[in-house]
């Protein structure tokens, strides 16, 4: 009987209780969702250009707040159709640009021959400054190359396997080298800065075109012409961009931000291009452009001739400090 | 030439140092994720190999 | 074929991490990867809703597109997995993800971070299904199994459904239309534009 009785208490305590879930009143929530709660379609469009929907974790990486980031889209168009157009246009442009010169003009020759006379030009510190950044940039410059372009490029020529390999590899290189190459951007520019301030001779170097179409012309220049002050600024100013881009995607826990790190990257990406496309230009006239021009930072040591024609005003302010022969006698060698 | 390959010796070794400078700073994410109210033991090598 | 995806209903899912806590014991998942989190919009305002995010196997994966190494691939149900021999760690996939679910077990430089780690739809990867190598690498394989997502299968409100895209969008409508509200299939426009309905 008692259990009996127990039994139907129960009985009716539920009973009326889902009557009170019943009554509209008493389901009453604190807060019901409705049609106008948060949608996704509404967060979406709400975001601006670059913007993220983010919201409340319980994990410690701050990254994770993000729910949905569209920006990725973007990115991923960016990388996959724009910069390889403009890396192709860029660097097989600047290719084409210094084919044709070379077809055109030809090798700059020295009108008046080499005269055997030698002055120095680059010290052996500024060489290795020199030779410093510049190793570091091939293999960086490689290196990045295959990033961007070496999955349609590379990968069909040596397989999966080959290529993840290699570009394990490349990567690891492309990280540390950074580093003598940052080191060697700062030695280079406190080295060479007064040498690259530009002045009124190289706007008049620039106007006669640097002679550099036409034979027999040579404008005055002092120790870098016109032509040199570019790139040693693309070189410092591109330079430091990549750096300092290249750090945040070194360490991408700095920003700690999708959105900045894809910035960074495209940064990175696209002065990349354009830093690689005037390196070529300087590698080919410090090379097979000009004929005794590779001695300046080869040996160190220039052929007389060769300096009064392309840095007159500079043989002349050595020649003055007693640092370079007068040349009056250009083929005669000394008997003592 | 000397210059050239001193450069180039310059560079091998200094990111050597480099990549052994920043090893030393480089975490395992179940460390850096760790805050002071997780006590988190050995989280175990799946996934993640060895290394 | 199935073409197999995650539907997150946000009005159900309660915040409970259930599904995160499946995923880090079925998978070993080690501390500071996740795979799958939840995400709480709004929390503590009316319209709070809570996501669980995980790798949504999208049609045109974004990882896949910019991955240097091309180290993605997806499988003929349209689970979108990658090989741990071939990743380099450069980090790619993490920027172009609109989900942000591929992890890196280190946290240093792009240098050596790891290899990439994100969900598998726990379908293992190009290793050997239900083997103890490719459990080492990639977790458990369930789909090997016959099995659906231990995420979806514990989910203590069923918010979260994975299967066959046409079947789950279907119970969603019926969800929807049942009640008079949803605030959507999150991330189904980013990640099936082309296939929005299944």
């Amino acid at each position: 009987m008692p259990s009996s009785l127990s039994n139907l208490r129960a009985l009716c305590a539920a009973i009326a209780l889902l009557f009170a879930f019943a009554h509209p009143a008493a389901a009453q929530l604190s807060f019901k969702p409705t049609a106008e709660a948060v949608q996704e379609d509404k967060l979406l469009n709400a975001l601006k250009e670059g913007d993220k929907i983010t919201g409340r974790i319980s994990i410690p990486d701050s990254m994770a707040s993000s729910l949905i980031q569209p920006a990725g889209r973007d990115w991923r168009d960016f990388h996959r159709s724009k910069l390889p157009i403009i890396g192709g246009v860029a660097i097989l442009g600047m290719f084409l640009l210094l084919a044709i010169f070379l077809m055109v003009r030809g090798r700059i020759r020295v009108d008046h021959g080499f005269s055997g006379t030698k002055l120095l030009r680059f010290a052996s510190f500024e060489r290795f400054t020199h030779w410093l950044t510049a190793s570091c940039f091939v293999v960086l410059a490689l290196s990045g190359l295959n990033i961007s372009f070496g999955r349609v490029l590379i990968l069909p020529l040596f397989g999966a396997e080959a290529f993840a390999t290699m570009s394990g590899y490349a990567k690891i290189a492309h990280d540390y080298l950074a580093f003598p190459f940052m080191l060697g951007l700062v030695i280079m520019f406190l080295v060479w800065i007064k040498d690259n301030i530009p002045g009124k001779v190289d706007w008049q170097w620039i106007k006669q075109g640097g002679g550099i179409l036409a034979n027999g012309k040579h404008p005055p220049a002092r120790r870098f012409n016109a032509g040199q002050k570019g790139i040693f600024w693309i070189v410092i100013i591109g330079g430091a961009l990549m750096s300092v881009s290249g750090w945040f995607l070194l360490f991408p826990y700095l920003p700690a931000n999708v959105t900045a790190l894809q910035f960074w990257t495209v940064i990175h990406a696209v002065i990349a291009m354009l830093f690689i496309a005037a390196m070529l230009a300087h590698i080919y006239i410090g090379s097979v452009g000009m004929e005794g021009a590779f001695d300046a930072m080869g040996t160190g040591e220039v052929d007389l001739n060769w300096a009064k024609e392309h840095h007159s005003l500079w043989v002349e302010e050595e020649q003055a400090k007693g640092r370079a022969p007068s040349g009056s006698d250009t083929h005669a060698v000394p008997a003592e | 030439m000397k210059s050239f390959l001193a450069a180039l010796a310059f560079a091998a070794i200094a990111a050597f140092c480099v990549s052994s400078v920043l090893d030393t700073i480089q975490q395992a994410s179940s460390v850096a994720y760790t805050t002071s109210g997780a006590r988190v033991g050995d989280p175990g090598n799946n996934l993640i190999g060895s290394n | 074929m199935a073409r197999v995806k995650f539907l997150c209903d946000a009005d159900r899912c309660i915040e409970c991490n259930a599904c995160v806590t499946a995923c880090k014991n079925e998978h070993e998942v080690p501390w500071g990867i996740n795979r799958r989190r939840v995400v709480t919009i709004n929390d503590g305002k009316p319209g709070e809703r809570s996501v669980s995010m995980a790798c949504m196997h999208c049609t045109d994966a974004p990882c896949a597109a910019v991955c240097p190494v091309s180290c993605f691939y997806t499988t003929a149900d349209g689970v979108v997995l990658h090989s741990k021999d071939l990743c380099i760690g450069c980090g790619y996939c993490f920027y172009a993800c609109p989900f942000g679910a591929p992890q890196y077990p280190k946290v240093g430089n792009f240098g050596s971070r790891g290899k990439m780690d994100k969900c598998t739809y726990c379908a293992g990867g190009p290793e050997a299904d239900s083997t103890p190598a490719e459990y080492a690498k990639y977790g458990a394989n369930r789909l090997a199994e016959g099995k659906l997502p231990i995420c979806a299968e514990m989910c203590s409100t069923k918010s979260l459904l994975a299967g066959d895209g046409a079947i789950i969008a279907e119970i969603y409508k019926e969800r929807v239309m049942k009640r008079g509200y949803g605030s959507g299939m999150w991330g189904w426009k980013t990640a099936y534009a082309d296939s929005p309905t299944g």
